[in-house]
């Protein structure tokens, strides 16, 4: 029988204002309650500045400097230089930023940031699309998906951020979901406990955006990971993967069903998507073995 | 340059030391009430699992196979027998509804808790574990007429109530049916001997050769007792008035009688063909019997295989044996045969659906007919009840159940006994009654349960000061297919007992079922998903987006009884260990003082998403719509 060993602290308070059930608000919770008191944590726009806190109340037991939408990287790397400035080198820096602020808006910001190797960890809460101002599509919303501003779906694929922060050579880059919550959880102390800079990207089911129940986040990101759709896994320095949990043989189709966002495909589209998924997957495995291989010359 | 003189802001420029900036943080969230989104609610509640719904004793089996699991084999069986005082017979013999509807189903196959039982009972007569002793004495005394299953389970509730007990048996040892019907290879008796032993250890007093002969005798126990309790069993075979007479005369016996000469192991020659008439258990424990006394055996019954009331196992185990079925069929009647045996004329049959229930009606199938050789026939198509000894006492002094009104209880309904299906109360008042007297579902789970819910229906008549009757939950409010959670549990095959091949089995009367190992026995347990029944995984605390979902270990024993431990429980409140009911951080009802950290759903924050109902792998958590 399956149960979950979470080392938590109390840094992520109840009365914040996420929707019910809402996943993006069970990854704060796992992320800051690992990521425990002695944090700053940078958030900007997005879903996260909500459940932060209507201000001037907070529902984060840190200082919490809420920056603007293309810094949070840049926000995050300042303070980590003036803490060791200060001589304190035991804070952590965390940045909180949604796939808008991540994959489009602060990318330049967080490119720049892995390139200097700057210290914190950055995490990516990605509910695939602008959600707090409407749902409107980012570069991370998947293939054929709707939101308000592709209603009839989106027609380019995901871009895969992983892959593109693992092409930095930052000391770890991991992949995430609300339905592994010991994985997630093991994933944010072992970044904590690094340095340099640190990236995850959390799947994070946004109810309303993807028109998922409200009891259903657990369950969708789990069968994200379940079917192959988004599979957890670590890569160190660039060149050390680790799959932590890929398909289990379950069709993609499963996933689909539980979102209204992919109500109108039909059955070649859910193959496409299918193919899709089992493609991705085939590259990531053959990813991981050729890097785990040492290299050898001549 | 001259003085200036500013106005004071109220923006952040004006601050003073001391004072807070407006953009800088005052206050944490927990100061909203985000309970008032809330649309339902969600309760932390035991709820029944099918298994234990179906359970005609009321065993709470994802209790006691939680225990298991923990290797706490005698903790189990001690929660067992607050139900059921013979494991070790059941776990044997006992048709288990419980299997019928068990949650595992979804993730391979049922749990094996027959099995379990048989194990934990074995195991507990293995270590000679004793029985709790009884409560303290209420004063009273009770009669119970019958020693059979439920009259034992009877006398047994009703000791544990603190009661003094006297059993009336008119054979010369007790156990009923368990003794005198059931084959050996099914049920030895060491094992009916081991568990009644066990159980007058508790301080029964036991009277045999001591039938109840008639009324008065009746009305001598009601004035020497504070109440009776009649459990006399049916044992009077039905007959098939059609084969007694002519050629049949002297070759028809009925299975029951069959049946005691095996056990009294009263040999007599009758013949080597035998033909057995019926499609029950008792049909099959009469030919598999035959067979092993080296008779050649066919059996006629009127229902086609699959409709057979006999269990299917049984029915295959007959066929192994070499049992020549000939089913959905029926003897029309009977000649001398040719050798001196008997030739019996039978026709296929159908069987009209239109028939009242419980009526069989069949109907010969055209050019179905068919004749068999036998040397002895044997029936085994029922019992009634022997009521003469009551009769007129149960009020209109008819017997034959030609004047009665059943729905008021009096006296006689398809010749059982009319008890009230709650109390199992007769229309004299003080006199109880159960078991195949007063039921047609006979079985011997059926028998213990309502010796169990006689003892304290009657502990409830004589006032007992916490007992009332249990009541039997229903399927319906069971934990059912779509509220476990299958995504937590792992695929596991079943575990089997392993069955003797049939050519070992024909050799003797030995048992010819083993009971599980250790290894067997903590695997299955495994498997039980304990539906209903919290386990404090934590899962609903670790998937509250609003940590509304809280646990106190410290407060647990704050409010806390342990309701299994009141006798009052009834089968619809938590047994004993049980985490529990909480709503809006009240300490939870009846949590017991060492159920470890129970679970509380705080008021305040709960949005009532139902993450928590869903994510509880086994629907220990419900959710209930707000009234608005
Ligand atoms: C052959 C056979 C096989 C069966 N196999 C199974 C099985 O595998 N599984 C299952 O669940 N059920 C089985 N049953 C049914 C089961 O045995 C009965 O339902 C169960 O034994 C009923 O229990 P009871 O206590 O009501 O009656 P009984 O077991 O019949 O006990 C009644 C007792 O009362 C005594 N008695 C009778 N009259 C008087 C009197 N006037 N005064 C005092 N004492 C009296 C009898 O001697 C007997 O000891 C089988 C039945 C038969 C016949
Ligand atoms: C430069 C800039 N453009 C637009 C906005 C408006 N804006 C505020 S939040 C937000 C959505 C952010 O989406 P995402 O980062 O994915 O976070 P989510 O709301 O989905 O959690 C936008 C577009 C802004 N604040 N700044
Ligand atoms: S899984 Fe366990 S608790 Fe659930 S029905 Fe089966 S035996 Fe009973
Ligand atoms: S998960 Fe939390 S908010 Fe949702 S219903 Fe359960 S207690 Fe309420
Ligand atoms: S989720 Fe686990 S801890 Fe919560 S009620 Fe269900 S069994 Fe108990
Ligand atoms: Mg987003």
């Amino acid at each position: 029988m399956h149960t979950y060993e979470l080392d938590e602290q109390t840094v992520f308070n109840s009365g914040h204002n996420a929707c019910p059930g809402c996943g993006e608000a069970l990854a704060v919770r796992y992320v800051l309650n690992t990521m425990g008191p002695n944090t700053i944590g940078v958030v900007p726009p997005s879903c996260i500045a909500i459940i932060c806190g209507p201000q001037p109340y907070s529902s984060m037991r840190i200082p919490v400097y809420q920056t603007t939408l293309e810094a949070s990287a840049a926000s995050a790397a300042g303070i980590s230089r003036a803490l060791k400035r200060q001589g304190k080198h035991d804070v952590n820096v965390l940045a909180m930023a949604g796939d808008g602020g991540t994959y489009d808006i602060g990318f330049q910001a967080l490119s720049g940031a892995a390139e200097r190797n700057e210290d914190m960890v950055y995490v990516c809460l990605d509910n695939e699309g602008y959600m707090n101002t409407g749902a409107q599509k980012s570069s991370s919303t998947p293939y054929l998906a709707v939101t308000s501003s592709t209603p009839g779906g989106k027609p380019s694929d995901k871009k895969d951020i992983t892959e593109i922060m693992a092409a930095h050579r930052i000391p770890y880059v991991a992949t995430a979901t609300v339905g592994y919550p010991d994985d997630l959880a093991r994933k944010v102390a072992k970044a904590r406990d690094m340095e340099g800079m640190r990236f995850i990207v959390v799947l994070t089911p946004c109810l309303d955006g993807w028109g998922v129940a409200d009891d259903g986040a657990v369950r969708v990101s789990r069968l994200a990971v379940d079917t192959g759709f988004f599979p957890l896994y670590e890569v160190e320095d660039g060149e050390r993967y680790t799959i932590n949990h890929g398909p289990k043989g379950i069709p993609v189709e499963r996933y689909l069903e539980q979102q209204k966002r992919y109500r109108h495909l039909d059955a070649d589209q859910i193959k496409e998507i299918q193919t899709g998924v089992d493609h991705r997957w085939s590259l990531l495995q053959a990813r991981a073995e050729s890097m785990a291989r040492p290299v050898v010359c001549d | 340059m001259s003085e200036v003189t500013r106005k004071p802001t109220t923006g952040p420029a004006a601050a003073s030391p001391g004072e807070v900036p407006t953009i800088w943080t005052t206050g944490w969230t927990d100061v909203f009430n985000t309970g008032t989104w809330r649309a339902a609610t969600p309760i932390h509640e035991w709820r029944p699992s099918p298994c234990h719904a179906d359970c005609p004793i009321g065993n709470t089996i994802p209790g006691w196979i939680a225990d298991i699991r923990e290797g706490a084999y005698q903790e189990a069986w001690l929660s067992l027998v607050e139900t059921n005082p013979f494991p070790s017979v059941t776990g044997r013999v006992c048709h288990h509804p419980c299997e019928g509807h068990c949650n595992r189903e979804v993730i391979e196959a049922v749990v094996g808790i027959n099995g379990l039982e048989h194990f934990l009972g074995d195991r507990a007569l293995e270590e000679g574990w004793a029985l709790p002793a009884p409560a303290e004495s209420q004063g009273k005394r009770v009669a119970v007429v019958g020693g059979g299953p439920a009259g034992l389970s009877c006398a047994y509730h009703l000791r544990r109530l603190g009661y003094e007990v006297t059993i009336y048996e008119a054979r010369e040892e007790l156990g009923g049916l368990l003794r005198y019907g059931i084959p050996e290879y099914r049920l030895a008796a060491g094992v009916v001997d081991a568990e009644i032993a066990r159980l007058l250890d508790m301080g029964i007093e036991v009277r045999l050769n001591a039938g109840l002969a008639d009324r008065a005798a009746l009305e001598s126990l009601e004035a020497e007792y504070d109440a009776v309790f009649l459990a006399v069993g049916a044992q009077q075979a039905k007959i098939l008035r059609h084969l007694e007479g002519g050629a049949g005369a002297g070759r028809v016996l009925d299975g029951l009688e069959y049946l005691r000469r095996c056990t009294e192991g009263v040999a007599r020659d009758l013949g080597e063909r035998m033909t057995v008439i019926g499609g029950g258990s008792a049909a099959m424990d009469v030919a598999r019997s035959a067979r092993r006394l080296g008779h050649q055996v066919s059996v006629v019954a009127l229902e086609s295989r699959g409709a057979m009331p006999a269990q299917p196992e049984e029915i295959e185990q007959a066929l192994e044996e070499g049992v020549a079925l000939f089913d959905g069929a029926m003897v029309a009647a009977v000649e001398a045969g040719a050798d001196g045996g008997l030739t019996l004329k039978c026709v296929k049959v159908t069987l009209d659906l239109g028939a009242p229930a419980g009526e069989l009606r069949p109907v010969p199938v055209e050019g179905g007919e068919f004749a068999l050789a036998a040397d002895v026939i044997v029936t085994a198509i029922g019992q009634d009840p022997d009521l003469a000894p009551f009769n007129g006492a149960f009020g209109d002094g008819s017997s034959d159940g030609s004047s009665v009104d059943g729905a008021t209880g009096g006296f006689v309904e398809c010749a059982v006994l009319v008890a009230d299906p709650v109390t199992l109360a007769t229309t004299r008042a003080g006199v109880f009654a159960g078991g195949d007297v007063a039921s047609t579902n006979r079985f011997v789970s059926e028998a213990i349960g309502a010796g169990r819910r006689a003892a304290y229906s009657i502990a409830e008549y004589l006032s007992h000061p916490d007992a009332c009757i249990p009541e039997r939950p229903k399927l319906e409010d069971s934990v059912n297919r779509t509220e476990v959670n299958s995504f937590y549990f792992e695929f596991s095959e079943r575990r089997e007992r392993v069955v003797a091949p049939a050519a070992e089995r024909l050799q003797a009367f030995a048992e010819t079922i083993s009971v599980y190992s250790t290894e067997d026995a903590n695997a299955e347990a495994g498997r039980c998903m304990s539906c209903g029944f919290c386990v404090q995984c934590d899962n609903c605390f670790v998937f509250c987006p609003d940590m509304a979902v809280q646990k106190d270990p410290s407060a647990a024993g704050a409010e806390g009884v342990a309701p299994g431990a009141s006798e009052c429980a009834s089968e619809g409140a938590p047994p004993a260990g049980a985490a529990v009911r909480v709503v809006a951080a009240v300490p939870c009802v009846g949590a017991p003082a060492d159920s470890g950290p129970f679970y509380f759903v705080l008021d305040q924050y709960c949005k009532g998403c139902g993450l928590c109902v869903t994510e509880c792998p086994r629907g220990a958590v419900r959710l209930e719509q707000v009234n608005l």
